[in-house]
């Protein structure tokens, strides 16, 4: 395992938060831990690869073109590409279906749970949503009483 | 054999017996509370590992954050499923003989269930006390809006509640002039105001022949807010102004006001929301001596076979969640105070053979069987911020209709479609799993489609039936030899009409304000029920009540007024099982109410002992 440059590109590629945004986290470690114990050597160094070209990348149709053509339509990319989506939003792995596991093996790490409690604060959906995690970085005293914040994206 | 006797032995670290505790104390008594789940919820760091596993646990229902404990284990409202005819479901701890599941919990660890509640304080309204008078529906209670009102003042200062008059002067409720909520209200939502603003002067027609102005109320809550500066008179006594009671022990620094936190069901972080460890640090702080032993599970209360009077309790007192082995032990006291909860009260009671002169004992068993409608309204509404609900539709909790059909609350939910389709996880599965959504677009659609998420659920009264009940079956035993409950239940075609009539109300309300229906019931879910050809889903509310009800005669009821047995002298009852109907409200606040009367009582009785 090299750096993490490859892992954040393809991260923010997917999840459309900037690399700053994901690594204040604290999260990459743990999730990059994750990712490449369930994909195995081969598979992690395809994602981390092509993570590298997306990171050289502008935003924009080159990079979506890229990710929807090497990586979620990918029958032992795609599942992986997935699960990490959703492990940054949720702070949860999504276990691989069952075709995948026939393919390339079943492994320890692939079982459905929440990875640390960090994880489930720094969970991106709450963010995504206009809201906050349920249970932490509450808002204040009556924030619930005020418009919804603005729904631009950067 | 026995112990040191005490003036009073309190069955159950919740609520109920955290306030007896604290009024006997205060009058010098030497109270033992026993308490059958694990130590906790005291120590900072038992209260933040409830958190922590509220966090980490993947399917957040109201008993996550609290540790199983097969030494007394809790039910979970993720045992339930269907039940076919004759073959009861023990899969959980309950044994559910149907023919409808019972899908509400409760939580045996020290502070009881109120560690997850959602903090709604309500008032019955002056006709719920009366249904079969003026409706021909379920049971009088043996005192009225008006007797209760001083205890209803008492219990709003106890707790803490936020709240406002004016919006909860509805359907009778009246508050005494020189009175007030002891804090300030809780603000409405962003979505409750847009509510209130779209229904403004909208008539509801009802079918028979009725005509309601809907309005928004905001709702009392047990939730600091900020305390009124005033004094004002509580239960006809001039107090001091009020001041708001942190959080406990080593977190005492916090649970000043609501953050919003939005996770007042499982856990407050901060305890801004009451809990009953907030009245047990109290009691332990008064003049008399007040003792709680946890790991301690009653398994008998012994009596004197020629005067009924209770002789001593039996507990089984277990090292560690879980030991295989346990140490029995007795202790005496004047008096003997079961406060539990209505499930355990009537088990323990059962199984000691006490209270049977009624034959009411155990039965009458309710909830509210809680149905939820939800959609997307036209506009982002903010949801998924503050308290989980904040205020509510009051304006169908009475009418005429009552003679046909249950009487409903409408509450507006804060948090989505959370408990309805649980969003927003199932949102991110959906748009990933299911549309390959990614990068920015996923992020866009996540906020577009969470954010227009409205719901309100219909909280049905549901009747008193002697075959609605708990009882215990030799058959069915824990890990401890102690019974299992068994419970027989059915929602009965009373709350299935008030649901159907509720939901035609919620699809007005949201042709009106534009909001598409997403309402989807499955009718693989054991909570599927229909009526009149449309099924719907119900969910338990955790408003467990009615098996050990108060009355006016010991030949339909199990207690006096106060929660003391007809059949035991030296015997009380508390808790929502004193409840004689459920109505419309959240039981707790009334449930309060009734604790600190029976507390009053108890201590004249032991007064007039001594």
């Amino acid at each position: 395992m090299g750096d993490a440059e490859g892992f954040l590109g393809l991260s923010v590629a997917l999840t459309g938060y900037d690399r700053a945004s994901l690594w204040s986290t604290g999260c990459v470690p743990a999730y990059r831990k994750q990712l490449d114990a369930v994909a195995g050597p081969a598979l992690a160094d395809r994602l981390d690869h092509i993570g590298g070209m997306l990171g050289a990348l502008p935003p924009g149709p080159a990079v979506d073109a890229l990710i929807r053509e090497e990586v979620l339509s990918d029958a032992d990319l795609g599942p992986l590409a997935r699960s990490l989506i959703q492990l940054w939003y949720l702070g949860q792995w999504t276990p691989m279906p069952q075709d995948w596991i026939d393919r390339n093996g079943a492994k320890r790490e692939d079982t459905a749970r929440i990875v640390s409690t960090r994880a489930y604060r720094e969970g991106l959906v709450w963010d995504a949503i206009g809201a906050h995690p349920m249970g932490a970085k509450p808002q204040g005293f009556g924030a619930w009483a005020e418009e919804p914040p603005s729904e631009t994206v950067r | 054999m026995s112990e040191m006797h005490y003036d009073a032995v309190i069955v159950g670290a919740g609520i109920s017996g955290a306030l007896i505790a604290k009024q006997l104390a205060a009058k010098g008594r030497n109270v033992l509370i026993l308490e059958a789940g694990a130590d906790g919820g005291a120590e900072a760091s038992t209260y933040r590992s409830y958190v922590d596993a509220y966090h980490l646990t993947e399917v957040k229902v109201p008993n996550s954050p609290y540790p199983a404990n097969p030494s007394a284990p809790s039910p979970s409202v993720l045992d339930v499923g269907p039940i076919a005819p004759g073959r009861p479901d023990t899969a959980g701890y309950f044994v559910q003989n149907g023919p409808n599941p019972f899908r509400s919990n409760y939580t045996r660890v020290t502070g009881g269930t109120m560690m997850h509640w959602l903090g709604t304080c309500l008032r019955m309204q002056p006709n719920d006390f009366r249904t079969r008078s003026a409706y021909g529906q379920g049971v009088d209670w043996p005192l009225s809006y008006d007797d209760l009102a001083p205890w209803y003042e008492r219990a709003e200062w106890e707790i803490g509640v936020s709240g406002d008059k004016s919006e909860n002067e509805f359907g009778g409720i009246h508050f005494s002039k020189d009175y007030d909520f002891p804090m300030e209200p809780i603000p409405k939502s962003f979505s409750d105001r847009w509510f209130e603003e779209g229904v403004r002067g909208m008539e509801v027609a009802l079918p028979n022949g009725e005509t309601k102005t809907l309005s928004v109320s905001t709702t009392p809550q047990g939730r600091n807010s900020t305390p009124r500066k005033g004094s004002y008179k509580v239960g006809g006594e001039k107090q001091p102004p009020y001041g708001a009671a942190g959080a406990t022990g080593a977190y005492a620094f916090q649970g000043q006001r609501c953050e919003g936190n939005s996770s007042c069901v499982p856990i407050c972080p901060i305890q801004a929301k009451y809990n009953a460890l907030k009245t047990l640090s109290q009691a332990l702080r008064q003049k008399g001596r007040v003792e709680i032993r946890s790991q301690s599970v009653v398994s008998k209360i012994e009596t004197d076979g020629a005067t009924g009077r209770v002789t001593g309790v039996v507990y089984k007192r277990y090292e560690f969640p879980g030991a295989p082995a346990w140490e029995m032990k007795r202790v005496t006291a004047d008096a003997y105070v079961l406060a539990t909860n209505a499930i355990e009260n009537a088990k323990l009671a059962l199984a000691s053979g006490l209270c049977p002169t009624s034959g009411q004992l155990g039965r009458n068993l309710m909830d509210h069987p809680y149905v939820m409608v939800w959609g997307r309204a036209p506009r982002p509404v903010g949801p998924f911020r503050g308290p989980g609900s904040t205020a509510s539709f009051p304006d169908f909790r009475d009418g005429g209709f009552r003679t046909k059909k249950a009487a409903v609350r409408l509450e507006l939910a804060n948090w989505g479609w959370n408990f309805a389709a649980n969003a927003p996880y199932s949102d991110v599965a959906r748009l990933v799993e299911g549309e390959y959504l990614f990068g920015p677009e996923l992020r866009a659609r996540l906020r577009d489609e969470v954010q227009h998420q409205v719901r309100i659920g219909i909280m049905p009264e549901q009747l008193p039936s002697a075959l609605n009940r708990v009882s215990v079956n030799p058959a069915y035993r824990d890990s401890l030899g102690e019974p299992r409950p068994v419970l027989d239940y059915a929602v009965d075609a009373y709350s299935r009409a008030g649901v159907l009539q509720g939901m035609d109300i919620c699809q007005q309300i949201f042709q009106r304000l534009g909001i598409e229906n997403r309402s989807t019931y499955d009718p693989n879910d054991p909570g599927y029920v229909s009526e009149a050809g449309r099924g719907f889903v119900y969910f338990g509310a955790g408003h467990n009540a009615g098996t050990h009800r108060i009355g006016a005669s010991r030949h339909d009821s199990v207690t006096d007024l106060d929660g003391r047995s007809w059949d035991h002298d030296n015997l009380w009852l508390v808790g929502c099982g004193a409840m004689p109907t459920i109505a419309t409200s959240n039981p707790t606040l009334t449930m309060t109410a009734l604790v600190l009367k029976a507390a009053a009582g108890l201590e004249r009785a032991l007064e007039g002992k001594s």
